[in-house]
C-alpha cells in the first residue's frame, strides 16, 4: 500500500494567517519534505472563487512541486473535471507529465459547490455525465496518437494531444465520495475508485459494492483499483488525539463540510449547514481516525487488508507518520 | 529597454528532450540579466507547449529574477475564469513575475471582439473583488441577466456580510476570482495583427506585441500606427510596454525577421527600432542554440544598450 499526503499550504486554516505567497512556498517545501520522508505521492485539491491562496488549479501547483522533487507522484485530489474542457484538461495534465517524467496521477471529481458551476457556466445537473465523458476523452487522448469522440457534451474529430503524455494512459482515479451509488457506478465503468474520508465499516461496504458492480460488468479484479483518503490524528493518549481532531474540525473542516452542500444523503440530496448532530456530519467526524501510533497502524492495516492500492493521509503529522507508521508497511 | 527570450519549438524532435533545453536556457537567462522568458501556446508540433502557465510555474521554482510571460494565449482553448486564475497562480508562485500576451484574432480564427472581451474580463478579474461580466462571448457568473451593464460591473453597495460557506445553494450575482495577482498591475499585452485590435488596444491602454513571424518593416509600421492612435486617444506612453519579438543572428545575416551582424550592428538595429517604434521590450526568438550566444548577447549587447 502506498502512502500519499498533502499540505495545508494552499488550503489555509483560519486561525493560522501567513504572509502573502507563503502558503504556496509551504506547499512546495512540504512536498520536498514528504518525498524525503518516504511518502509515495503528494496532492492538491481544487476550489474556485475562495480567499487568496486557496488553489484553483492543482496541476499548475504540481508543476511548481515537480521542479523541486524527483520521485514522488503528483496528484490531484480532486480535480473538478466538469469545470474544464476535457481536451484542455488533457493538455494541462500531459504538460505536467512531461515536466515530471511521468509522475502524474489524476484524482477526478464532479464538484459540488453550486457557485463554482455558475462561475464556469456549467449546469451542475450535467456534472455526472460530463465527468464520465471527460474521463473517456482523457483516456483516449493519452493512449492514441489521434482520436475522435462524439459525446453529448463533448465532440472531437481527429485530435492529437500535444504534448504526448509520458504515461500511456495517464493514471486516472475517480474521486467518488462516500455514496454506495457512486461506488457502483465506478465499478460498472471499471474506473479506479478513490474514496473520501469514511469510517472503516462504511468503507468496507463501499469496496464490496464497487467490486461487485465491477465484476458483474466483466472487469478483472486487477482492473478494480481502490484508494482512500484517511485523516488520522495521532496522540500519546486518545484525549490528545481527539483534541487534534477538534482543532482540525474547528479551523478547517467545519466550514468545508457543513457549508457548500458537501454532505450528500443516499437520495443524492445536498445538505447545507445541517446541525452538528446530523448522522452524516457525525459519520464524517468519526471518519477522522483518532488514536495512538499503535492504534493507527492497526487501523491502516485493516485498509491494507481491503486491498487499498494507496492511502491518502492529509496529515500535518508527516514526520511522525514517516518515523513510526510507514516502516510497519515497508517490512 | 527590457530584453527577453522565447523559443521556436520546431527545432526540437520531441517535448521530452526539447523542453530540457528550454529549461536550461531559461535558467541561464535568469542568471545573465535577461528580463523575461516567454512561453508560447502551441499544439501543432511535437514539442509545442499547450499549457504555458504550467510550464512557467515549473520555471518559477527554478528561476529567481526573470519575468515569466505567457504568450500567444488563445481565447478558445480555456474557460475565461481559468485564464485569469492561471496568471494569478503563476504570479503568486513567482512573487510578481507573471504576465500574459494574447494571440491576435486572425491567428485564432475568432472575431477580434472576442479577444478584446477576454482582455476586459481578465483585467477586471485582476482588479476587482466581487464582480460580474456581461459580454457577447463571456458571461460571469452564468446567471448574469441580459439587463446587467455591459462588460464588468461591481455591486452598487455592500450588503450584509455572509461568508461563502453560508451561501447555501444559491450563487450570488457577483463573484471574486482568486487568488489575486501578487502585484496590482500584471502586464497584459495583445498581438496587434489586425487593425481592429491595433486601434482597440491603443485606445484602451493595452500593451501591443508583435511576433517574430511579422517582417520587421511591417512590425515597425504597425507599432508606429499604434502609438499614433494611442496619442490621439490621449493615452500616455508610460501606460504600456510595446513588445517586439525578433530573431537574432550574432555574426550572421540580417533578413526581414532577423537582426544580424556584429554585436555593434545588432545594438544599432535595436536602437533604430526603438527610435522608430517606441518599443520597450525586445524578445529574442531563438531558432537554435549557438554555444555562449546568450552570454555574448548579455555581455556584448545588453550592457551597451543600457549604457
Amino acid at each position: 500500500m502506498e502512502f500519499w499526503t498533502t499540505s495545508i499550504g494552499i488550503a489555509k486554516m483560519r486561525p493560522i494567517p501567513n504572509a502573502l505567497g507563503d502558503g504556496y512556498d509551504k506547499f512546495v517545501n512540504d512536498a520536498a519534505e514528504a518525498e524525503a520522508l518516504g511518502f509515495d505521492g503528494y496532492g492538491s485539491g481544487e476550489h474556485h472563487f475562495m480567499y487568496d491562496e486557496f488553489m484553483p488549479l492543482p496541476l499548475q501547483a504540481m508543476a511548481a512541486v515537480a521542479a523541486k522533487t524527483s520521485k514522488i507522484r503528483l496528484s490531484t485530489n480532486a480535480m473538478l473535471l466538469p469545470l474544464y474542457d476535457p481536451l484542455e484538461a488533457a493538455e494541462i495534465a500531459s504538460t505536467l507529465d512531461v515536466l515530471s517524467n511521468g509522475r502524474v496521477s489524476l484524482g477526478l471529481g464532479m464538484g459540488y459547490r453550486p457557485y463554482e458551476f455558475d462561475g464556469f457556466g456549467t449546469k451542475k445537473t450535467t456534472r455526472g455525465a460530463r465527468l464520465r465523458e471527460s474521463m473517456e476523452v482523457l483516456r483516449l487522448a493519452t493512449t492514441q496518437d489521434s482520436f475522435s469522440y462524439q459525446g453529448k457534451y463533448y465532440q472531437y474529430e481527429n485530435e492529437s494531444l500535444r504534448p504526448r503524455s509520458i504515461q500511456r494512459p495517464i493514471d486516472l482515479w475517480f474521486c467518488g465520495g462516500t455514496s454506495l451509488q457512486g461506488a457502483r457506478r465506478a465499478g460498472a465503468a471499471g474506473l479506479g475508485y478513490w474514496l473520501a474520508n469514511s469510517p472503516f465499516d462504511h468503507t468496507e461496504n463501499i469496496v464490496k459494492e464497487y467490486r461487485k458492480a465491477g465484476e458483474e460488468a466483466g472487469f478483472a479484479a486487477s482492473d478494480l483499483r481502490i484508494a482512500s483518503f484517511k485523516d488520522v490524528c495521532i496522540g500519546n493518549t486518545m484525549a490528545e488525539a481527539q483534541g487534534l481532531r477538534q482543532m482540525l474540525m474547528d479551523s478547517f473542516y467545519d466550514e468545508h463540510i457543513l457549508g457548500y452542500g458537501y454532505l450528500v444523503d443516499e437520495d443524492g440530496k445536498n445538505l447545507y449547514n445541517p446541525a452538528k448532530d446530523h448522522p452524516l456530519y457525525q459519520r464524517f467526524v468519526s471518519s477522522l481516525y483518532c488514536g495512538t501510533v499503535e492504534m493507527v497502524i492497526e487501523e491502516l492495516k485493516r485498509y491494507e487488508a481491503l486491498g487499498m492500492e494507496m492511502i491518502f493521509l492529509p496529515s500535518q503529522q508527516r514526520e511522525l507518520i514517516a518515523q513510526e507508521i510507514l516502516p510497519e508497511f515497508r517490512k | 529597454m527590457r530584453l527577453g527570450i522565447s523559443w521556436d519549438t520546431d527545432r526540437f524532435g520531441d517535448a521530452t528532450s526539447g523542453w530540457k533545453e528550454i529549461v536550461s536556457e531559461a535558467e541561464q537567462a535568469d542568471k545573465l540579466g535577461f528580463h523575461s522568458v516567454w512561453i508560447s501556446e502551441g499544439r501543432e508540433r511535437a514539442a509545442d507547449i499547450s499549457a504555458p502557465s504550467v510550464f512557467l510555474s515549473y520555471l518559477a521554482r527554478l528561476t529567481n529574477n526573470v519575468q515569466l510571460r505567457i504568450t500567444g494565449r488563445r481565447v478558445t482553448h480555456a474557460l475565461p475564469a481559468h485564464i485569469a486564475e492561471e496568471v494569478a497562480v503563476l504570479d503568486t508562485f513567482s512573487r510578481g513575475r507573471a504576465g500574459i500576451a494574447f494571440a491576435g484574432a486572425s491567428a485564432q480564427g475568432v472575431p477580434s471582439a472576442h479577444v478584446h472581451e477576454m482582455i476586459d474580463f481578465v483585467t477586471a478579474a485582476f482588479a476587482s473583488d466581487e464582480f460580474r461580466f456581461r459580454g457577447d462571448h463571456i458571461r460571469f457568473p452564468a446567471h448574469t441577466p441580459d439587463d446587467a451593464p455591459p462588460g464588468a460591473s461591481v455591486p452598487e453597495s455592500e450588503g450584509p456580510y455572509l461568508a461563502q460557506w453560508d451561501w447555501g445553494p444559491e450563487t450570488p450575482d457577483f463573484l471574486a476570482i482568486t487568488p489575486k495577482p501578487y502585484l496590482p498591475h500584471t502586464p497584459v499585452a495583445v498581438e496587434i495583427d489586425d487593425d481592429d485590435t491595433l486601434s482597440w488596444a491603443a485606445q484602451h491602454g493595452i500593451s501591443p506585441m508583435i511576433g517574430a513571424d511579422v517582417p520587421t518593416d511591417e512590425a515597425a509600421d504597425r507599432l508606429a500606427r499604434y502609438r499614433k492612435t494611442a496619442d490621439a486617444a490621449g493615452r500616455a506612453r508610460r501606460e504600456v510596454e510595446a513588445v517586439l519579438e525578433r530573431r537574432i543572428a550574432l555574426d550572421g545575416d540580417s533578413d526581414a525577421h532577423t537582426l544580424g551582424g556584429s554585436p555593434r550592428d545588432i545594438l544599432n538595429a535595436i536602437r533604430d527600432l526603438r527610435g522608430r517604434t517606441g518599443i520597450s521590450h525586445l524578445v529574442w526568438r531563438r531558432g537554435g542554440a549557438v554555444p555562449m550566444d546568450l552570454y555574448r548577447f548579455a555581455s556584448e549587447i545588453e550592457m551597451l544598450l543600457q549604457a
